[in-house]
């Protein structure tokens, strides 16, 4: 018993400070977060799989209006990676990025050049290297002029309708393992489940928070703003399309819905993060540069410093503040991850 | 700044005098292990701790320190920033200061760790190239201030851990896998393909490196630890979802990777992370200690069991003593694994690593 005692108190240092019962945070998170999330990415997957099995030519409106709702979906619900999203790296074939070595569109481009017959059948594409696969192999099919010239139209368009086909059953196979499974496994803990304790359910939760916060801070603003010496405005996520700035809004949202939800009734540490997220938003709506192209210049970095700068502000008080009313502080050495 | 400032100040007089032309690790109070501290201030310092475990030195860092290396033969260490630092800082543990900085060269960091050569002639440090996103071993001439004399691949993507096998020049890297780059902090940026190995290294070539099975390729091989016959331990830390199937390997040179055998719930205490790995002295055991699960363990390298689990709350350094393992923890304890005695609980909080001093 002393074991086991010690064993959790090094795991979870509790924290006399109390929040709503865990119970609570867990069931709020289910039903009012991740399920609505990924009921609506299968909903705005299939919309897209279906928009794009009528018209795929030349981007047309529709499918562009398809597209840009089904990533909405993804990146609003792309901080909740445990369980169904990382079965058969499902969250990397929907979302190969970043790309360092220019993988997806060189993918892309062997695909077209040799007019490759598994680009024709759905079935056959989930077996593709995730980086042809998902919202940026789409992307550079329906945004990049290069991508978007290559090889055969008719294969082309056949190609657009497989990645989207893919995607709706990837996101459907995500939907589905929450209903049935998951969701009862983070909602009911047991000692040979995939979470032993509602300690160990909240941890994840809070997991998924801090590290979709980190992705945002350091990779979808650090990435871009590259060093003072050498920005790398073409380094932003998803700027073919227009979306950068729009992913870093979406992300703020759904982790600000998280984090509130996790807050429950501490009155003090809700209004810590509304104000904090609220700083941030601001921010970026200030910003006004949908791709980061301002990092090229030192006043447009200095202004995405700025703004990474705000997204770090809130780290700190999810860490410093609602990491201790859930009792989910690491310790020095436990935190530090070397 | 040291608990014995009197003794070491009378020793840079002596030195000073020239009376003694070659100082060794006796000199600056013999300590038997060095180890990375935070104060409670907030300020951080490189320690030298004894066998007897008094703590006989404190030297101010710049930073928050990783690991630190030890001279074979002079009283001199290299503390390492936690990664992805750019400096390093050679100490002269006699007189309790720095004598010169170690500075990643345009384009590369330091991952925290680094070896002398045998002689002690060169440093080793592990290195990443972040734009190319390959690692690399940077070479330091001692004799010449630490002067950056070459570089060499490292055998694969984001080196961590680096030893080199007793009595020979031959180096072993823990290449981790994984690519970072300073512009997204610790932002892990390439886990779908990640490809972690053990990289055996001479003369700057590799030549020989092993790899553990296609399923396994997000286990991320970190940290080492060679025993005195040469085999070579790793402790990895898990990047997928969900358990992982081994956190502890052992390999020795030209055989096969061999993953320790751990029961379900003794592996999943450890959360995926092992943050330090240490043979024990006759090479038959090695310890690993997980400060995400707050455990120790120990393995009978031979059978690949687990012999022994026990609990330590963010315990990280471990290091061999006789019969015995000496560890640490991020809340003070410096304590026998075995031999158990009232633990050293200090106002400082040790870091990550452990490093035994060879003298």
């Amino acid at each position: 018993m002393r074991r086991f005692v010690m064993v959790l108190a090094c795991v979870l240092i509790p924290s006399a400070v109390g929040a709503g019962p865990k119970a609570m945070v867990i069931e709020d998170s289910i039903e009012g977060h991740i399920l609505p999330r990924f009921v609506r990415l299968a909903q705005t997957s299939d919309v897209l799989a279906q928009t794009a099995g009528r018209a795929c030519t030349g981007a047309p409106d529709a499918l562009v209006r398809a597209y840009w709702d089904a990533f909405d979906a993804w990146i609003s619900a792309s901080h909740l990676r445990f369980g169904p999203t990382e079965v058969e790296d499902r969250a990397f074939a929907l979302a190969f990025w970043p790309d360092s070595r220019g993988k997806t569109p060189r993918a892309l481009r062997k695909l077209i050049a040799e007019a490759d017959p598994i680009g024709l059948s759905v079935t056959d594409y989930a077996q593709m290297s995730i980086a042809a696969r998902g919202f940026h192999a789409l992307e550079f099919l329906l945004f990049d002029p290069g991508v978007r010239s290559a090889g055969d139209a008719g294969y082309r368009c056949r190609l657009v309708q497989t990645v989207a086909g893919d995607i709706a059953v990837t996101t459907a196979a995500i939907l589905n393992d929450w209903q049935t499974d998951d969701a009862a496994r983070l909602r009911t803990p047991r000692a040979q489940g995939t979470y032993r304790t509602q300690d160990e359910a909240v941890q994840a939760l809070f997991k998924a928070l801090t590290t979709g916060l980190q992705f945002t801070s350091e990779v979808r603003l650090g990435r871009p703003l590259g060093t003072f010496d050498r920005p790398r405005p073409k380094r932003a996520e998803s700027w073919r399309s227009g979306r950068s700035a729009r992913h870093v809004m979406l992300s703020l949202r759904a982790t600000r819905d998280l984090a509130l939800r996790m807050a429950a009734g501490d009155a003090a540490v809700r209004a810590a993060l509304e104000d904090a997220f609220g700083r941030a938003l601001t921010r970026l709506e200030a910003l006004n540069d949908p791709v980061f192209a301002g990092v090229a210049d030192p006043q447009g970095r200095l202004k995405v410093e700025v703004m990474q700068q705000a997204v770090d502000g809130i780290r700190a008080v999810v860490q410093q503040d609602l990491g201790p009313t859930l009792g989910v502080v690491a310790g020095f050495n436990a935190l530090d991850g070397d | 700044m040291g608990q014995r400032t009197g003794r070491r100040q009378f020793l840079g007089g002596v030195l000073a005098a020239g009376l003694i032309p070659k100082p060794t690790w006796a000199d600056a109070g013999a300590p038997a292990f060095l180890s990375a501290a935070a104060r409670p201030d907030g300020t951080y310092v490189l320690c030298g701790i004894t066998a007897p475990l008094e703590v006989v030195f404190e030297i101010d860092l710049p930073a928050r320190g990783h690991a630190a290396t030890a001279h074979p033969r002079r009283p001199e260490a290299v503390a390492f920033a936690r990664r992805p630092g750019t400096f390093a800082v050679v100490i002269d543990c006699l007189q309790g200061r720095a004598k010169a900085t170690l500075t990643a060269p345009e384009g590369r960091h330091f991952y925290g760790h680094g070896i002398y050569s045998e002689s002690g002639d060169f440093l080793f440090t592990t290195e990443n190239d972040f734009e190319a996103g390959q690692g690399r071993v940077g070479v330091w001439d001692v004799g010449a201030g630490y002067k950056r004399i070459a570089e060499f691949s490292s055998g694969g993507v984001g080196p961590h851990d680096i030893k080199r096998l007793p009595g020979r020049e031959t180096l072993v890297v823990a290449n981790g896998g994984i690519e970072t780059h300073p512009a997204s902090g610790r932002a892990k940026l390439n886990l779908p393909d990640m490809q972690p190995n053990l990289a055996y290294i001479d003369d700057g070539t590799v030549t020989e490196v092993a790899m553990l099975p296609a399923e396994m390729h997000r286990n991320s091989i970190r940290h080492l630890a060679v025993s005195a016959q040469g085999a070579v331990a790793f402790g990895m830390q898990w990047q997928g979802d969900g358990p992982a199937a081994a956190l502890v390997g052992h390999h020795w040179q030209g055989g096969a990777m061999q993953v320790m055998r751990t029961p379900g719930e003794d592996l999943r205490a450890m959360a995926g992370y092992i943050g330090s790995i240490a043979f024990a002295r006759d090479g038959k055991r090695i310890c690993v200690t997980s400060p995400r699960g707050g455990l120790l363990q120990t393995y009978d390298a031979v059978t690949a069991q687990l012999q022994d689990s026990r609990p330590l709350a963010d315990v990280c350094g471990v290091a061999p003593l006789e019969g015995d393992f000496l560890v640490t923890s991020g809340t003070g304890v410096l304590q026998r694994m075995y031999r158990l005695a009232v633990p050293h609980a200090v106002p400082l909080m040790w870091d990550n690593h452990l490093v035994a001093v060879a003298a």
